[in-house]
């Protein structure tokens, strides 16, 4: 009995059909319910997918993958199947989507309590689902490229929906177009692929690599056109500025944001190693991404003061953690620290978007003192980030270790990159905590209680999975014992842990200490709390230059293209025009193109005789 | 059955223009009944229409003027079948993109009608010259509607366009012309034309001159200033039709007489081709981003997206093909609700100005449905997959990466640029904020969405499952690819030859 994994593909079904449910509640349609039940029913549904997963998990734990293979498209020399891989780890990673897309939609129904736009909300969410859902399980790069493109909409569409503040159309417009740079690029990759190794099937792929004999250079030019879709779904330098801006939209579609979304281009990059693997510039120019990404992000997180745009920039950095893994060919590992990440985080935001709500800010130094205040959001927050960072035994110690030992050998420079990622990640972390948990209560955090129900119960419940995180790991086999540690890699990480986030508490709760902090000189710290001045680096090339090559072609065509033709001979024609415009002018005309037409049609007729003649 | 089809919209012409001055309303209804009675009997046509069998179907023939070669004869195949539905589908939605009171209804409906039938004449005609009359007779009632119902500048962008596109039908006779004398042959029905035994350097001649013909109607860069004049100022109906269904002619035109008769030569210009459509689609799009007005921005994209189409009939493989004439059908059902939506926004806000427009996304005040179809349609245009315009460029973009493969990737950064303005766009008018107290718009009525949303569901369904469009195209265009390639195997071994050995005789 084969039932659940077989029909598996219904699990991005499920989800679709919740967003298509969900349209008749936007407004104008029906009115009489109000837009409440559009969520509750997308909840339902993705409470079935998640059902159905866990019931098809069970069924082939064990056993070794399954393909199915559905035809989509067959013309002349062109087919394109849509494969699907039912294997242990895409239906986990259906289970952990739908997780926690249940969660964010719960938590949606008290963080958007007050909101109108529930239908669209929810059925974006779903729609979210659906795509992530379908990408995990399809074994098809020319799908997967079709996933990220529309998820790309889906962010524009999600970020900008609270349309009419000017932030979020601008967060949303750079999230499209940076994204959709990033997917076009992977296009011209997916088109050029397909001649050179017949097939975007994954399996099929890594069979060709193997075997293939391209040339280095069009394999490097290849490789690097695929990292590019990846690079701006996982915000890596150059295109990470979206995801800041992406903050602008509501929290719980920050949930699954700053986790789930983010790694689907991870999810692909891990797909194509096998591919990415044929060049060594592509390999080294991911490490080197993937390490200043790391290093810079989280650096400029320590500079924000905004706490869920400090929190997007260690989402970009341990995400070029995630690209330095598969840089090095640790596609395993690599899905193990986003699986780590993905709890950690999320159980981080959540406990931040409560406090978000209440206070009406994001702004960290306006907060302070809500420990006592609400001590469950305290706690929650603590257990993300000692999850998030190297702190045995909770997760993501595990996973930075192997990682850690896994470069060892090859890459000992990463090994620093990643000690001190982890160290600035620990400081970072404590310092939103100390920000807004310690100190003296300030005039937005006086009134300030836990939240409502449908806030508190899906923090806690992630509070309490991610504390399992390593018994499950254990479960699943997949952690090494203690004495297998490679302690050498294990206890640098632990210390950079404790430094920093030590150092950090010591600053931000010490009285002594003025805030908010400000180094010397002051450059260093625009520089890292501009973000690299990004933003204005991008007016100034490419916003720039396409701008003024648009003026510039508009101005030819009006005024040298038109104009030219305006000019020749026409001229008349069109300054009477405006005088007498009756059937005199057009007599004139017509009287024009016959004697145009003529001429040509003899010259046609003439060209033997002309051609004898001239030539 | 094609008489029937090209006819039963000259019937109801009439009938409309000899009925009474009655309202306006009642000349609409009538008008839908024909249109629709031909969508209908076109989409009958489509259910008897034989997949196995690429070539012409339905064959009609009646001499006609027989010293001139001229005759009645009709067939379709999958070139112009799905071009043929398009035609009927727009005619019906056209109808609806105007508002109620229309000034002047029984002679605006029946140039409406008269239109379907030039369109459906020139895609249906077997002969040359049967050709070139229907294809200059739509014209007529194009220029009339321009010149009557369009905006401020109407005459002039009336008359641009109508000396533009009479030079375009002149220059297609001409060269129609110049095939049929030079060959001596006694008709200019299309299964007899031919230009096999005319010498490389006449056919050569004789292609560029279909070629400018075909590329004024397209539009080409830069033979396209008459579009953007004519798509602003005529009123979204006819802009509809015009964007819609009269331009797919141009590269109708292109494929059935350029590549078709002339399989030779077609490799020689064909690098030439590619490289004038990548600059449409690159200057489309790049002028697309500078445009101040919706309507003009979307007359600009469809330059662009236009130009997708040369580059694949250039690149002449069977999936570029394919994916040219996937095009045809895709841009022009986007297009048209692009210009549908544009023309509900510009009805009920009054502007069509970027700088005006705001926060149309409103539930309350603002046009909710109408802003959620007009993402959709940018979505669509911008080549988002899911809609039929992904398909259709991602089939482009195959097919012509192995023959043109700079040229490709040029189109595929350009359709990056599309998403640039169609952000630009969706942003200003979507959303924003909308200033309540300013804004009393009239209600959006039931009979404008429909139309939209008949084009969406049908945007949406062929993207999801493209089959059923192609289908239809494939054994025609399949046939069509075969030629080239092998003239194209001749052409590089012997007519290159051929030409050096012309060129040491002179």
């Amino acid at each position: 009995m084969n039932d659940f994994s077989q029909t598996i593909w219904l699990v991005p079904l499920y989800a679709l059909l919740g967003a298509g449910l969900a349209i008749p509640w936007s407004p104008g349609i029906v009115r009489q319910t109000g837009p409440r039940p559009s969520g509750y029913l997308n909840i339902l549904m993705t409470l079935i997918a998640l059902i159905h997963s866990l019931f098809a998990l069970k069924e082939i734990w064990h056993q070794p993958a399954k393909y199915l293979s559905f035809q989509w498209l067959q013309v002349t020399d062109l087919s394109i199947s849509f494969d699907i891989e039912i294997s242990v780890i895409t239906v986990s990673a259906l289970i952990v989507i739908a997780g926690l897309n249940l969660i964010a939609q719960i938590y949606a129904i008290g963080y958007m309590e007050m909101d109108w736009g529930w239908a669209r909300f929810y059925s974006l969410l779903a729609l979210f689902e659906a795509g992530i859902s379908t990408l995990v399980l399809c074994n098809s790069l020319f799908f997967s490229y079709v996933v990220l493109e529309i998820l790309t909409l889906g962010t524009y569409l999600l970020i900008g929906l609270w349309f009419n503040q000017s932030l979020v159309v601008t967060g949303a417009r750079d999230a499209f177009l940076t994204k959709r740079v990033g997917d076009l690029i992977l296009l011209m990759g997916v088109v050029a692929l397909l001649p050179l190794a017949g097939t975007w099937n994954y399996v099929e792929l890594a069979q060709w690599a193997a075997n293939t004999t391209i040339s280095p250079s069009v394999a490097t030019l290849l490789c690097l056109a695929l990292i590019a879709g990846p690079l701006g779904k996982c915000a890596q330098f150059p295109l990470h500025l979206w995801l800041d801006e992406a903050m602008e939209g509501p929290m719980p579609a920050t949930i699954l944001r700053n986790t789930i979304v983010v790694s689907t281009g991870a999810w692909v990059l891990i797909k194509l190693q096998p591919v990415l693997a044929l060049s060594s510039v592509a390999t080294n120019f991911m490490i080197v991404v993937g390490a200043v990404t790391a290093l810079g992000a989280s650096l400029i997180a320590i500079a924000q003061i905004d706490i869920k745009r400090s929190l997007s920039y260690s989402v970009s950095a341990y995400m070029g953690l995630v690209f330095i893994a598969v840089g090095t060919q640790q596609d395993a590992t690599a899905l193990k620290l986003l699986f780590t990440y993905a709890i950690a985080m999320s159980l981080l935001v959540t406990s931040v978007g409560g406090v978000v709500l209440n206070n009406i800010t994001q702004n960290l130094t306006q907060y302070g003192g809500l420990w006592s205040r609400r001590p469950i959001s305290g706690l929650c927050y603590l257990v993300g980030a000692t999850s998030l960072v190297a702190f045995p035994p909770l997760g993501c110690f595990w996973t930075l270790t192997e990682m850690a030992d896994n470069l060892w050998d090859t890459h000992p420079w990463l090994v620093g990159v990643l000690i001190i990622v982890n160290g600035l990640t620990a400081f970072s972390l404590t310092r939103e905590f100390c920000l807004i948990f310690g100190g003296k209560p300030k005039p937005m955090t006086v009134r300030s209680p836990e939240g409502l129900w449908a806030l508190v119960l899906p923090m806690t419940f992630l509070m309490g999975f991610a504390l399992h995180v390593p018994i499950l790991l254990s479960q699943w086999d997949l952690l090494p014992g203690w004495n297998e540690l490679n302690l050498s890699v294990a206890i640098p990480l632990v210390v950079a842990t404790l430094v920093g986030g030590s150092a950090s508490a010591f600053i931000y709760l010490n009285e002594q200490i003025a805030k908010p902090i400000k180094l010397k000189p002051k450059a260093v710290q625009d520089f890292f709390a501009y973000d690299l001045y990004t933003e204005k680096f991008y007016r100034v090339t490419i916003v720039f230059v396409v701008g003024i090559i648009s003026q510039l072609v508009y101005w030819c065509d009006r005024y040298l293209v038109d104009g030219i033709i305006n000019f020749f001979g026409l001229a008349t024609i069109f300054g009477g025009e405006s005088l007498r415009y009756n059937t005199s002018g057009q007599t004139q005309f017509y009287f024009l193109s016959i004697v145009l037409g003529l001429g040509l049609f003899i010259a046609a007729i003439c060209f033997p005789f002309i051609a004898q003649i001239s030539f | 059955m094609l008489s029937f089809i090209l006819w039963l919209p000259v019937i109801g012409a009439v009938v409309v223009s000899i009925l009474p001055k009655s309202e306006s309303a009642r000349l609409r209804q009538i008008t839908t009944i024909f249109a629709i009675a031909t969508f209908i009997t076109t989409i009958l046509l489509l259910t008897q229409f034989d997949l196995s069998n690429s070539g012409w179907q339905f064959k009609e023939y009646l001499p006609w003027v027989k010293p001139i070669g001229l005759s009645y004869s009709l067939a379709v195949d999958g070139l112009s079948m799905p071009l043929l539905i398009l035609n009927s589908l727009l005619t019906i939605i056209a109808i609806y993109s105007i508002g109620e009171n229309v000034e002047r209804p029984r002679l605006y409906y029946s140039l409406l009608l008269l239109i379907n039938t030039g369109v459906t004449g020139a895609l249906i005609a077997q002969n040359l010259l049967l050709f070139v009359i229907f294809y200059e007779l739509e014209l007529i009632p194009f220029y009339l509607m321009i010149a009557i119902w369009g905006g401020e500048k109407r005459g002039y962008a009336a008359t641009k366009f109508l000396l533009y596109t009479a030079v375009s039908g002149l220059l297609i006779l001409a060269a129609f012309l110049g095939i049929g004398f030079l060959n001596g042959a006694a008709s200019f029905d299309y299964n007899i034309i031919t230009t096999q035994g005319l010498s490389l350097k006449t056919q050569l001649i004789l292609l560029t001159v279909l070629l400018i013909g075909f590329g004024i109607k397209i539009p080409l860069v830069p033979l396209h200033t008459w579009l953007p004049d004519a798509y602003t100022e005529a009123s979204p109906a006819v802009t509809i039709l015009l964007g819609g269904i009269l331009a797919k002619l141009g590269t109708y035109g292109l494929i059935r007489f350029g590549l078709q008769l002339f399989p030779d030569v077609w490799s020689i210009v064909a690098p030439g081709l590619a490289v004038i459509g990548t600059i449409s689609v690159l200057y489309g799009a790049l002028s697309a981003i500078a445009q101040k007005d919706i309507k003009r921005m979307v007359a600009y994209s469809s330059i662009g997206h236009m130009g997708y189409i040369l580059v694949a009939v250039a690149a002449g493989t069977r999936l570029s093909i394919l994916g040219a004439v996937a095009q045809m059908i895709g841009h022009g059902l986007i297009l048209a609700l692009l210009f549908h939506l544009v023309g509900i926004v510009e009805r009920k806000v009054g502007t069509r100005d970027l700088d005006v427009l705001n926060g149309l996304m409103n539930p309350i005040r603002g046009l909710p449905l109408t802003s959620a179809l007009l993402i959709t349609a940018g979505m669509a245009s911008a080549g988002i997959p899911g809609l039929v315009g992904f398909v259709a460029e991602f089939i482009i973009f195959q097919g012509s990466f192995s023959t043109f493969p700079i040229p490709t990737l040029l189109c595929i950064t350009a359709s990056g640029l599309t998403a640039v303005y169609f952000v630009i766009l969706l942003n200003r008018t979507c959303f924003g904020k909308l200033d309540n107290k300013q804004a009393y718009y009239p209600q959006v009525l039931r009979s404008e969405t429909i139309p939209a949303f008949v084009l969406t569901v049908i945007i949406f369904f062929l993207g999801i499952q493209p089959n059923w469009l192609l289908r239809w195209i494939e054994p025609t265009t399949d046939l069509l690819a075969i030629d080239v390639a092998q003239t194209e195997q001749i052409a590089t071994s012997l007519n290159i030859e051929h030409l050096h050995s012309v060129d040491r005789s002179n």
